[in-house]
């Protein structure tokens, strides 16, 4: 089964037994970190991409989220809460916001594994221009859902790549097709 | 006043070459060529070897005009945990001379203090790895329980230390034979270890019991515990060898130990979700994990003095002993960067593997 192109709730959460849950703390991760980089061409110029992407109060380019609530607008410590289709919430935290460099870097502050099987999550979204095309750039670093060791294969590190990195390709795609679209 | 607590001999070789250095408890070691005394004690320290501490004043040795300067590192040895390999950077022409495969997502570093092994640990193989950092090549391979996270070198007892990332278990290794020679509990998930410059502790960072560990190295026994901050992952100590500062991931900053009272004497406010300190030229250099930035605080006042912009993810940070440079693996950007300890800015950047981490000690 690909999870490349799904959203959030179908990737995610279809394949964690309840069983599989144990309390995780804020802090406890894996031993070895992830890293995702994805990057997508929009046939946009910048100023019109980061106006979208820029927003931290919402997510609405991403197909996978249904709900952005926040508070604390675009500041740094700004907060957000992400619903997905399914009702799964994913509490996050804006770390930088930089309209001169086009970028902003964000953290999961709170999520269940079932949502989200990853922990320690922090992504960046940075943009280049070049005329009237522009690169989106999409990273993350993130530890495993399953914070002990020897993972069940739901929560190990292949999952939590497999995961974001369907996130991250989803929602490229869906913002190139809105952005050249109209 | 400064004590020398021990001596090592300069050299690769262990034959005991002259001029005999001398080790302070600061770190630092001091070529002793024109005191008298210590000239004629020269071939009683050489035929001691090293299983004898010299405790000596060491005063006259300092204020020698001839001592020459501390040797600088040569080499940094990157542990790059996604490429599972080992980086050879060389410090002179500042650029990776060699990549070694090392296998189970290597993190960990210690350097031998003869400088002639690395040891690293790869908490996803369970496996402590010898290297002979001059062949470039793996000498063995130990298995270890658990998740082999932090590790460091004992100065003269031939031992190292590993901590477990998912218990409370710190395992004393004979790293030439691979034996087992102790294991303790101390607080949960312990993280970055120090060892006293005298050999007398074994210090480790328990990051989910938010406390420091003290171990007596001779006993191995723990003797006792001390509240820090949120979440301390790295320990360091500071040249003298009678601070311990821990990075604190959870608060945002340091927390400064004095050995001697066993108390919390300071605290520094660093970046976000902190990794380790390293010192150079009386200052401390924090990683911030988060900010892509290293903090920089003056030792002995413990005041901020600057924010240094660092590549992706700064996390393993080692001072040359030199104090010219301190070197900073920076994971999300794949690269070693350089300090300069005088002008407090990036002078360097050298590519490395995939993941560079090297938490611990990493220079040679």
């Amino acid at each position: 089964m690909s999870l490349r192109g799904f959203g959030l709730a179908a990737a995610f959460v279809a394949l964690l037994p309840a069983t599989a849950m144990l309390p995780v703390t804020a802090w406890a991760h894996g031993p070895t970190r992830q890293k995702i980089v994805e990057t997508i061409e929009i046939n946009a110029p910048i100023e019109k991409v980061w106006a979208v992407v820029s927003n931290f109060q919402d997510m609405s380019w991403h197909p996978a989220f249904v709900k952005t609530e926040g508070t604390g607008g675009n500041d740094v410590n700004a907060t957000r809460i992400l619903t997905t289709k399914d009702g799964g919430k994913i509490n996050e935290k804006l770390d930088k916001w930089d309209a001169e460099k086009k970028m902003l870097q964000y953290e999961i502050t709170e999520v269940d594994v079932k949502v989200v099987p990853v922990t320690g999550y922090e992504s960046w979204i940075t943009l280049k221009g070049e005329g009237d095309k522009t690169t989106m750039e999409w990273k993350g670093k993130f530890y495993r859902g399953y914070v002990n060791n020897d993972p069940p294969p739901e929560l190990n590190d292949d999952a939590a790549v497999a995961a974001i990195t369907g996130v991250y390709k989803s929602g490229l795609e869906a913002l190139k097709k809105k952005l050249e679209g109209g | 006043m400064r004590w020398l607590i021990g001596f090592s001999l300069v050299g690769e070789t262990g034959q005991a070459p002259l001029p005999v250095a001398l080790r302070c408890a600061n770190g630092e070691r001091v070529k002793v060529r024109s005191n008298s005394t210590l000239r004629a004690a020269r071939p009683i320290l050489v035929s001691m070897a090293a299983a004898l501490a010299v405790l000596i004043t060491s005063d006259t040795a300092l204020a020698d005009d001839t001592a020459a300067p501390t040797p600088a590192a040569t080499e940094a040895l990157v542990t790059n945990q996604v490429s599972d390999s080992l980086s050879f950077v060389d410090l002179a022409t500042f650029k990776s001379v060699a990549e070694i495969k090392i296998g189970g997502k290597p993190a960990g570093i210690a350097v031998s203090p003869d400088r002639l092994r690395a040891y690293l640990t790869s908490p996803d193989g369970k496996t402590v790895t010898v290297v002979d950092t001059k062949a470039r090549a793996v000498l063995r391979r130990i298995t270890v329980e658990g998740g082999p996270l932090g590790i460091a070198a004992h100065p003269s007892n031939g031992l190292i230390y590993v901590a477990d990332w998912y218990s409370k278990r710190l395992t004393a290794i004979d790293p030439e034979s691979g034996a087992t020679r102790g294991q303790i509990d101390v607080g949960s998930s312990p993280s970055g270890i120090a060892v006293t410059p005298d050999g007398a502790f074994v210090l480790t960072a328990d990051r989910d019991s938010n406390q420091v560990s003290i171990v007596d190295a001779a006993t191995f026994k723990p003797v006792a515990a001390i509240p820090v901050g949120t979440r301390p992952f790295g320990i360091s100590l500071d040249p003298s060898g009678t601070r311990a500062f821990t990075a604190n991931v959870g608060s945002d900053d340091v927390t400064v130990i004095d050995l001697k009272t066993r108390k919390v004497a300071g605290r520094v406010a660093a970046g976000h979700h902190p990794y380790t300190v390293a010192f150079a030229g009386g200052h401390g250099f924090v990683t911030n994990q988060s900010g892509g930035t290293v903090t920089v605080f003056d030792a002995a006042t413990l005041a901020v003095e600057k924010t240094i912009e660092v590549g992706d993810t700064p996390e393993g940070i080692a001072a040359d002993p030199s104090g010219r440079f301190v070197y900073v693996a920076c994971w999300f950007e794949n690269a070693l960067d350089r300090i300069d300890v005088a002008t407090l800015s990036v002078t360097g950047q050298a590519t490395v593997g995939d993941g560079p981490r090297s938490f611990g000690s990493f220079l040679r």
